[in-house]
């Protein structure tokens, strides 16, 4: 379980994220919405150790993550996807998804067979060798995926995933997200493709100006009027 | 005549080539890695000519065997530094000027040491190889500049088998190409760059060693020189592409030895700054710079 309390993150004299607490179970998905700047990727980047919190905690299964290095943080199970995709360009498919299990026991062989297997998964076997830059920025987002799915992390972040991406591939994408969730993982997922974050996410999060302004399931979202003012005004 | 002079030319820019390509391939791995400009590179190039000076004097070491052991020692050298340079360096305000103002003093500091140390005449290092020289299809060529490609050669195979075949080479190109990327994929950037500033001055001086068989003279402050030389090459061959800036330091290496014989020497040194303009004018991304880009 992840959990977040009292988190506030200030650059200068702008108060990204103000006070915020919410949890996200183990097997589930949390679904984080809001308008441009309203502190969603902030709150990622705290998690995953990019930005260092200004106050508050983030404890997963019981670890202080506060003060620790991405690479710490992805060692203790949380990986992470990006709005841009980063890839390595110039490494092949296969080669991407192996980065992150360098320095892994397996042998090269087991590694390269996991890696082939995701690719197959999402019918992109047969482009294995090619380079990342040679890809669609959709297939880059799931190659992304794949490659966090490599070290079987129970904690994804997602940061809009669905973002330019053509809806036959979304489908893909969701479709491993509930694969991956079936098998135990748990997401936040942050996205402005609201049909798919009431989809996939049985509890959502909305933010505003670096607050929650409410919580609950779909419904409940969809009805609320701090929300309906935030995302269309008055 | 003029073609033997020709060939004679071009063969020993080929040689100086590869010895600037190695200054700016290991600059471009500090580059790369960390986006630090190391502006003291060309002491570190020069302090391999006074070590390898050091243990042929001392000790009557062999040139050669002194490669190893200068680059041992310098790799050591350059964990130390950045183990006490970067941490603070990356808490600064702005890291990128304070690493560039902070080398700048390294490279005052490396070069008062070698003052000190060794003091202002100017030095070589006095090795002969027999026979000097080795005739080759009508060339007369000196043996050490062909056995200082031998050796540079086998460093870039070597170099090249560590980038593509050992993980932490892997891991290094990866950093070059996303160093964002690389540390959200749970690799201990810090290790990681710690490892390209040792190797990269471990290169560097083993360069100098190179250097120091084929030059007939250095002096502590004449860093600066190759210093500039691998910023040179590393534009030519474009920003975090190792083997990019090998083809771009034999491109100089051949221009500067081909207008040596062809131009007044004043001209000649500014040749390979010319083609320089050239190339940021033309391809500013470099010869592969569109592989360096993220």
């Amino acid at each position: 379980m992840l959990e977040v309390q009292s988190l506030r993150k200030v650059f200068g004299g702008l108060v990204a994220v103000d006070t915020l607490s919410f949890t996200v179970p183990d097997n589930s998905i949390l679904g984080l919405i809001g308008v441009n700047g309203s502190g969603k990727t902030t709150v990622m980047n705290c998690i995953n150790g990019i930005y260092h919190a200004t106050s508050g905690t983030i404890r997963y299964k019981g670890k202080e993550l506060v003060g620790l290095k991405p690479h710490e943080i992805v060692s203790l199970g949380i990986g992470r996807t990006f709005q841009v995709p980063k890839l390595f360009r110039r490494l092949t498919l296969v080669e991407n998804l192996l980065v992150p299990v360098l320095g892994d026991s397996r042998s090269d062989r087991e590694l390269a067979a996991k890696a082939e297997a995701l690719l197959a998964d999402v019918d992109l076997y047969r482009i294995r060798n090619n380079y990342a830059e040679e890809l669609s920025g959709g297939q880059q987002k799931l190659v992304e995926l794949l490659r966090v799915m490599m070290l079987d992390p129970g904690l994804i972040l997602l940061d809009e995933p669905f973002a330019g991406v053509h809806p036959n591939l979304c489908r893909v994408f969701i479709d491993q997200i509930l694969k991956l969730q079936e098998a135990g993982r748990s997401f936040i997922l942050v996205s402005h493709d609201l049909t798919s974050v009431y989809r996939l996410s049985k509890y959502l999060m909305v933010l505003n100006q670096g607050q929650k302004i409410a919580e609950g399931n779909a419904e409940e979202i969809q009805n609320n009027p701090d929300v309906i003012e935030a995302f269309l005004g008055r | 005549m003029y073609t033997t002079l020709l060939i004679q030319a071009l063969i020993s820019g080929i040689i100086l080539g590869a010895l600037y390509g190695l200054i700016g391939c290991s600059l471009t791995i500090i580059y790369g890695t960390m986006r630090v400009v190391n502006f003291s590179h060309g002491e570190f190039v020069i302090g391999g000519c006074y070590a390898v000076m050091l243990f042929y004097v001392a000790s009557g070491l062999h040139p050669l065997l002194s490669v190893p052991l200068v680059f041992v020692a310098f790799f050591v050298i350059g964990l130390a530094l950045y183990f006490l340079l970067m941490p603070r360096l990356s808490r600064s305000d702005d890291p990128e000027l304070a690493s560039f103002l902070t080398f700048y003093g390294v490279s005052l500091m490396a070069g008062a040491a070698l003052l000190y140390f060794f003091g202002a005449d100017t030095r070589s290092l006095n090795y002969v190889f027999t026979p000097s020289v080795i005739r080759i299809a009508g060339f007369i060529l000196p043996t050490a500049q062909l056995v200082v490609l031998g050796i540079g050669l086998l460093i870039i195979i070597a170099l090249t088998w560590f980038l593509y075949r050992t993980i932490q080479g892997k891991a290094l190109r990866a950093a070059i190409m996303n160093r964002d990327a690389i540390q959200i994929v749970g690799v201990n950037i810090n290790n990681l760059s710690a490892l390209a500033f040792g190797l990269a001055l471990g290169l560097a001086a083993v360069t100098g060693v190179l250097l120091a068989l084929v030059f007939p003279a250095f002096v502590p402050f004449s860093g600066l020189d190759f210093t500039l030389i691998g910023f040179v090459v590393i534009v030519l061959g474009g920003l975090g592409h190792p083997v990019g800036a090998i083809v771009g330091g034999i491109i100089f290496g051949i221009a500067e030895q081909l207008s040596i014989i062809f131009l007044p020497q004043s001209l000649s040194q500014v040749v390979g700054f010319i083609i320089l303009v050239g190339m940021v004018a033309l391809r500013p991304s470099g010869l592969f710079g569109k592989v360096a880009m993220r």
